[in-house]
């Protein structure tokens, strides 16, 4: 067990070579959806409400963290397994199953923090209120790592590329909007709020708003994530140690 | 715990479903430590699933494998230090440089930074790789992939190299280079398990074979044993109307004698029986 850590890096090796041959695309397609979030719903929709743009930001992080993770660790694993056929590379060798999870993981959790921490730099030069505290980092964190390991459970399931597109349609992009990023969800009926509280996105948008203000966080979210990243973690556990990719 | 067992490699009731397709039925195996086991069959006979079994890529919906006394089901990591795989769709991440692939390979087998350059270079030398280490394996050649895959799979020494079809789709200088190689390593002490529909590969290169026909074992024994079960000698019949008949005798003579009784329109000729004739004498059909 104590070797985890380790073999996580050694896992997540091939990815980190793969980000690092390609830092300039990785880093443009990480900021452009962000930037362009900030610049429509911040300048465009609202011009000039500065106490707009310091609600949207901690949102666009959250997203930010969602897209960079999920995208990351779900398009490598079905390039991998069922393009270049070198997910089977990783299956061969003798390391934990839970070193392989977070191994794939990592790439998308880099991702998501240097994305997020870019889109909270900006913020902080646009609007005074916002602030970097080591819980906006931890917030930061555990989002990246949720996203990311719903992104490895889809590579692993995903049986084609269309159908990553797919879940991406009608997963992730409906959360981008939905789950009080860009606006507050009380104005929803409520049927739909119900709903959009329960996706994990409305948790982590809570957590990163609270913590970049300093106020206090809503526990309750904590324990909705955790429980998330629980989920996440079994369904791969259970895929890859039963073969079900 | 490891199991003490006759086998390098063992493998009892193997059984793989797809639907309603067997792939593998009720497979036995057992190969000793130090052979060079060859798995012959044709395509779609149940050769790969049966590697991907034994190496912990896919799991058995019935039997057991052992590997060097480890159960693969409970025990896998452990197995999975013992084997080196070449698979027959080549594995290599393509987006990465030679040296980074076979960094990333050694990394991924526990070795250290230090040791996984050291060991790179040595098996580079011999596979001639140095010159290519930053080239990116996309922009490689067929056979320079494989030599690039055979250095990932023996980079942690595995006491078993796992085969899947080596050869298939190289040209004949890869082929043969190859065929050197898995001898030196065999020699070295590493157990070689083969799979192949290269009747001549698995004559010259196996200590013993094993012939898989949808997805069972139908005859296991060196190239010789089998060969002596079908006859030494091939006598081959062609009719005017291209009809061919093979039959199989013991000895030379028994041969000539017998082509001898047949019709004087007929070509005729006699060789040596290969591996190909024992499968064909088995199941009827060309490999």
């Amino acid at each position: 067990m104590h070797n985890i850590p380790s073999e996580i890096v050694r896992v997540a090796y091939g990815d980190l070579c793969y980000m690092k041959h390609n830092l300039v695309q990785t880093l443009v397609s990480t900021l452009v959806g962000p930037l362009l979030y900030l610049l429509a719903f911040g300048y465009g929709m609202r011009a000039g409400d500065t106490e707009y743009i310091a609600y949207v930001i901690p949102g666009i992080v959250a997203i930010s963290s969602m897209n960079s993770g999920f995208s990351s660790s779900s398009q490598k694993i079905v390039i991998q397994r069922l393009f270049h056929s070198s997910f089977d590379e990783l299956i061969l060798c003798p390391m934990h199953t839970s070193s392989v999870i977070f191994g794939k993981c990592l790439m998308g959790i880099i991702r998501g923090m240097v994305g997020g921490l870019i889109i909270m730099c900006l913020g902080m030069l646009l609007t005074p209120g916002l602030h970097i505290t080591v819980w906006l980092l931890l917030a930061m964190l555990i989002s990246s790592i949720m996203f990311s390991l719903l992104g490895v459970a889809a590579g692993l399931l995903a049986n084609s590329t269309p159908t990553l597109m797919m879940f991406n349609s009608i997963i992730i992009l409906p959360m981008s909007f939905m789950c009080g990023t860009l606006f507050d969800v009380s104005s929803l009926p409520s049927l739909v709020s119900d709903i959009v509280w329960a996706l994990p996105l409305s948790h982590t948008t809570s957590i990163m708003r609270a913590t970049a203000d300093c106020l206090p966080v809503d526990y309750i979210s904590v324990v909705v994530i955790l429980a998330y990243v629980a989920v996440f973690y079994s369904i791969c556990h259970i895929v890859i140690r039963k073969k079900l990719y | 715990m490891a199991e003490d067992g006759e086998g390098i490699i063992r493998a009892q009731g193997l059984v793989k479903r797809f639907g309603k397709l067997t792939a593998v039925d009720g497979l036995d195996i057992s190969v000793s430590k130090g052979e060079i086991y060859g798995f012959l069959g044709p395509n779609g006979a149940g050769k790969t699933t049966t590697v991907r079994m034994l190496t912990t890529m896919e799991l058995p919906d019935e039997g057991r494998v052992w590997i060097d006394g480890y159960d693969t089901k409970t025990e896998f990591i452990k197995a999975r230090r013992c084997v080196g795989v070449i698979q027959q769709q080549n594995s290599l991440d393509k987006d990465l440089t030679v040296r980074e692939n076979i960094i990333h390979h050694a990394l991924m087998q526990n070795l250290s930074l230090k040791e996984s350059k050291k060991r790179m270079k040595e098996l580079s030398d011999i596979m001639e790789l140095n010159d290519r280490m930053g080239s990116k394996v996309e922009t490689l050649s067929g056979g320079w992939k494989k030599r690039v895959a055979i250095v990932c799979s023996l980079i942690h020494n595995p006491d078993i190299l796992f085969m899947d079809e080596p050869t298939t789709g190289l040209d004949t200088q890869s082929r043969n280079l190859l065929w050197k190689m898995i001898r030196n390593i065999n020699r070295k002490g590493t157990t070689i398990f083969l799979t192949t529909h290269y009747i001549f590969e698995a004559e010259s290169l196996c200590d013993r074979v094993g012939i898989i026909n949808k997805g069972k074992l139908i005859a296991e024994g060196t190239p010789e044993e089998l060969k002596e079960r079908v006859g030494n000698f091939a006598l081959v019949a062609t009719a005017p109307d291209g009809n061919e008949s093979i039959t199989y005798y013991k000895d030379m003579d028994t041969a000539k004698k017998a082509s001898l009784d047949l019709p004087h329109d007929n070509s005729i000729s006699i060789r040596p029986t290969n591996l190909e004739d024992v499968f064909l004498e088995l199941t009827g059909r060309k490999i």
